[in-house]
């Protein structure tokens, strides 16, 4: 095995996006969770009656449902909630033009890269500051073809009928704690709306940046892919470090309408004092094509399995998860296949990398419904041990109804050999070099995957997390 | 003491019947005649049996079996008896008669012990095989380092407190050192009193470089019975141990077995678990291997049909460097059956250059039959190979079809196949008179 120094070499621990920055926000709520709290959210954005009363009853679902027991240790949660800021409001409009964004904020996000990755590579970006989006924009050739790309809280303004009509029907306010949280204070995320046929060719990205202390953050994003069309939303997630925690949890609904295909890809690097417990899912339709794209390599806890339920004939869902756990770090990460109609098809592939007492769990579920006949899935997790403190789990549930169904599931754990290292450095590799080129080469079938090219903000995640200065 | 043995029809299943004293300690308890220890153990083990909760299927372990529908306090434990020598029942002679070579035999009827023979070559080279009422006077050093110093899983806790509450019959099978058995013990356990729960126990004790092979097998007509066994295993330094258990209760019956294996320094232990009959079996089964070499191979086959319901709960704990584990579970499920597979390779730190494998494989062979595969992994060592396979899926139509298109009927085809699909598993079982008894219970079940 390589020695701690080598390890360091490679970066894997450096965390670049730990700053700072100083300025005073508009609205800050008081610390902790009350009715309150929430009528008080509700009413800065000027909410329709019934999404208060969701809100109230979510609180209500919220607090009856137990802390969940499994997964991650939860056990100090609730004190830090108790000293969690629900609502901070950084300004008061959100802006279509980054000159018109406080120039604090808008330093925070050039320091992230964000406006350069816009200019050169997306279609569209929206960026969330604390508990509100400050910025979003679409360029004009998608707008022209009735795209909508708009805040959440824009989304409900702008477009009631269709809000209400799919807004919580993937994900209701009772499908887990953390998702009636959410449910109750809900604040930004992203509204997205695909007209039919319409292909979006390069990424409409979002960027969430916490930057206070004890801060929470909930956002809610709901992407509505009408029949046909195609689109790849990116999230990135970053915070700076404290030594008190902070939370995030988002609610990301998803309706793939027939035909279409959609990807989602998020790469969460927030610091490592960030619980970070998300529920994701996708209702994927005839013929359609969901992909979940899962980076996690940042946050103290991760909680988040994201899933696609295939519910018309044909669907296809896709889940590709890579986790990374350091020192403090548990990523308890993974995906949700659901196969309801016939001749349905999923692929898991998940890869994790644990080191330096660090905790990756992949858990997972396949379920196929009677009915669900010719249903097709496959799952397969991979795991990468640097070194003899670190730990990993896999813990699948696959629960099959239906006799035509063919199910696999595979897994394998493996540390990096020393004979893969002598072979390398015997061809004139430093150890380090040797070292970051397995660990790519572990993670490649997932790499790959990654639009590189547009994604500038994420590619450099990666290399940052993965590669590091060697090479 | 004495109870009447008679032989009574079977209750027609989910019908409650009035029983006359259900589980009631302390009339079971009243007037044993057993060593203290034994005494001590159970009214502990009754006290904990008290104070803990039934496992709900909120419970992570027993999330897909439901054990409120089982009414435990209906059933009435048999109680010990002194050993007897009875005639053996037919179901027994029948399977005696066809079967070859063993080294000892060993019948339990309800609560009793009621035959016991054992090779006199092995009986005077030292080889125990007697009631475990008998071992508790006679082998009390052996009980207190095994039966009374186990400690069960958390989620093992209720049903194995309800087990040595009730602890009737069973067995001790001592090898000594460096002896080694050519042929299996072959035990039978026959229920045929209606309502009775039958605790029964399996002690395995091989000495350093002993090597021996049991079959546990479990026999009833259809009747309402409820059958907690444990079984624990525990191979010394080198020894070779081979524990087998054929569970071919009638319907009706509620069946759980425990089963603790314990490898020492290059202990080789394989286990193989077979469940045709009950309407709910389910088995806990955990190898620990402490001891750095040692190997352990577990191996399963279950084949379900009408509604029956078979969970199987695996842990190979590897708390030794160097050790080897491998787990390969298939079942086959017809009608409505259901089967759930959960396990467990948990790799302690500095277990390194351990090598741990788990496959489940599941065939559905009806459009109401579910299968539930949990392949779990904790791993905190890095110097390991493990990995986990599970599959689920119907028979290959092709298959099918080719075996049909050569004159086979449909359900014989499928039947072939079904047997080919187990034959991977029999394939690994080391000694062939074991084999040939599994193989032969499994066709009995399929049919022809």
């Amino acid at each position: 095995m390589p020695d701690n120094t080598t390890i360091t070499e490679l970066g894997l621990d450096e965390y670049k996006y730990g700053f700072i920055t100083e300025g005073t926000p508009k609205f800050k709520a008081q610390p902790g969770l009350s009715e309150a709290i929430v009528r008080q959210i509700s009413a800065h954005k000027d909410e329709p009656e019934w999404m208060l009363d969701f809100r109230l009853k979510a609180l209500r679902i919220y607090e009856s449902k137990p802390m969940p027991t499994w997964g991650g240790d939860l056990s100090t949660l609730e004190s830090t909630l108790d000293q969690i800021y629900f609502y901070l409001k950084p300004q008061d409009h959100m802006e279509r033009s980054w000159d018109d964004v406080p120039e604090e904020i808008k330093t925070t996000f050039e320091r992230l890269g964000i406006p350069e990755a816009e200019r050169k590579a997306l279609a569209g970006v929206g960026a969330q500051y604390e508990s509100e989006m400050v910025y979003h924009s679409l360029k004009e050739q998608w707008s022209e073809q009735g795209v909508i790309f708009e805040s959440i809280e824009d989304g409900l303004r702008l477009y009631p009928e269709m809000f209400r009509e799919h807004f919580s029907t993937v994900i209701p306010a009772g499908d887990n704690k953390f998702a009636a949280l959410n449910s109750a204070v809900w604040s930004g995320g992203s509204f997205v709306y695909l007209p039919k046929g319409v292909k979006v060719d390069i990424p409409l990205q979002a960027y969430f940046r916490v930057n206070a202390e004890r801060m929470g953050q909930f956002e809610r994003t709901l992407i509505i892919a009408d029949e046909g069309s195609e689109a790849h939303y990116i999230e990135g997630c970053t915070a700076p470090v404290y030594s008190t925690e902070s939370f995030h949890s988002g609610v990301i609904e998803i309706i793939v309408k027939k035909g279409a295909r959609f990807r989602y890809t998020t790469i969460q690097n927030w610091s490592n004092n960030m619980y970070n417990l998300v529920t994701q899912r996708a209702l994927v339709h005839e013929d359609a094509k969901m992909e979940w794209l899962d980076g996690n390599l940042g946050s103290r806890l991760t909680m988040k399995y994201p899933s696609c339920y295939l519910v018309g004939p044909r669907a296809h869902g896709e889940i590709l998860s890579i986790a990374y756990a350091g020192d403090g770090q548990h990523q308890d990460t993974g995906g949700k296949v659901v196969h309801v109609a016939p001749h349905t098809t999923s692929q898991i592939t998940s890869k994790s990398i644990s080191k330096a007492h660090g905790r990756a769990s992949y858990r997972g579920l396949c379920k196929v419904y009677d009915g669900a006949v010719g249903a097709k899935s496959n799952v397969e997790c991979d795991a990468l041990l640097l070194d003899a403190t670190s730990r990993t789990d896999t813990y699948p549930y696959i629960e099959i109804d239906e006799n035509t169904a063919s199910v696999g599931h595979e897994a394998t754990v493996s540390k990096v050999g020393d004979e893969q290292l002598f072979y390398l450095m015997s061809r004139g590799l430093s150890q380090a070099e040797a070292m970051a080129m397995i660990v790519r080469g572990f993670i490649e079938p997932i790499a790959k995957q990654l639009p590189l090219e547009y994604a500038i903000e994420l590619n450099r995640l990666i290399e940052l997390e993965m590669e590091g200065s060697v090479g | 003491m004495s109870e009447p043995t008679t032989m009574t029809a079977p209750t027609p299943r989910g019908k409650e019947k009035e029983t006359p004293s259900g589980l009631d300690f302390e009339a079971f308890a009243a007037r044993l005649e057993q060593p203290e220890e034994l005494r001590a153990a159970r009214r502990a083990a009754w006290e904990r049996y008290q104070e803990l909760p039934f496992p709900t299927r909120k419970t992570e372990e027993w999330r897909y079996t439901d054990l409120s529908k089982i009414d435990f306090a209906s059933y009435t434990p048999v109680r010990p008896a002194r050993d007897a020598d009875e005639a053996l029942p037919t179901a027994v002679a029948d399977v005696l008669e066809r079967s070859g070579d063993r080294a000892g035999i060993l019948v339990q009827r309800n609560g009793r012990v009621v035959h016991v023979e054992l090779d006199p070559d092995l009986e005077a080279a030292g080889v125990t095989l007697c009631s475990l009422e008998t071992a508790a006077s006679e082998h009390p050093e052996i009980l207190a380092r095994t039966l009374y110093e186990a400690r069960p899983e958390p989620m093992e806790e209720k049903l194995w407190t309800l087990h040595q509450a009730f602890l009737t019959g069973g067995y001790l099978l001592r090898i000594p050192r460096n002896v080694k058995l050519e042929a299996p013990v072959h035990v039978f356990r026959v229920i045929d009193r209606a309502d009775a729960l039958v605790s029964t126990h399996s002690l395995v004790v091989a000495d350093t470089g002993a090597e021996g092979a049991v079959i546990d097998e479990f026999v009833s007509g259809p009747l309402r019975a409820l059958s907690v066994h444990a079984a624990i295993v525990d191979g010394g330094d080198n020894a070779t141990i081979d524990y087998v258990a054929l569970q071919r209760y009638g319907r009706g019956v509620n069946h759980f077995t425990i089963q603790h294996l314990k490898a020492n320094r290059d202990t080789k232990l394989t286990t193989f678990n077979v469940q045709l009959g009950s309407d709910l079996a389910r088995a806990d089964v955990s190898s620990r291997l402490l001891g750095a070499g040692c190997s352990s191979d577990m191996l399963a086959l279950w084949l379900g049909d009408e509604d029956q319901h078979f969970d199987h709960h695996t842990i190979q704990h590897h708390a030794a460097p160097s050790a080897h584990s491998d787990l390969l579970f298939k079942g086959a499920l017809t009608d409505r059956a259901s089967s759930v597979f959960r396990g467990l390779i948990r790799v302690d730190k500095g277990a390194q250059l351990t090598d741990a494998y788990q496959t489940n494989r599941n065939l559905l062979l009806s459009e109401d039959a579910h299968a539930t595969s949990l392949p779990n992994l904790e791993i905190e060592a890095d110097d390991v190979r493990c990995s986990h396979g599970s599959t689920t899926g119907p028979v290959d139509e092709m298959q099918l079809f080719y075996l049909m298109s050569r004159g086979l009927t449909r359900r014989q085809a499928q039947r072939l196949l079904v047997l080919g699909f187990f034959e991977e598993v029999l394939g690994r079982i080391p000694m062939t008179g074991v084999r040939g008894r599994v193989l032969e219970a499994i066709e009995e079940k399929s049919g022809t």
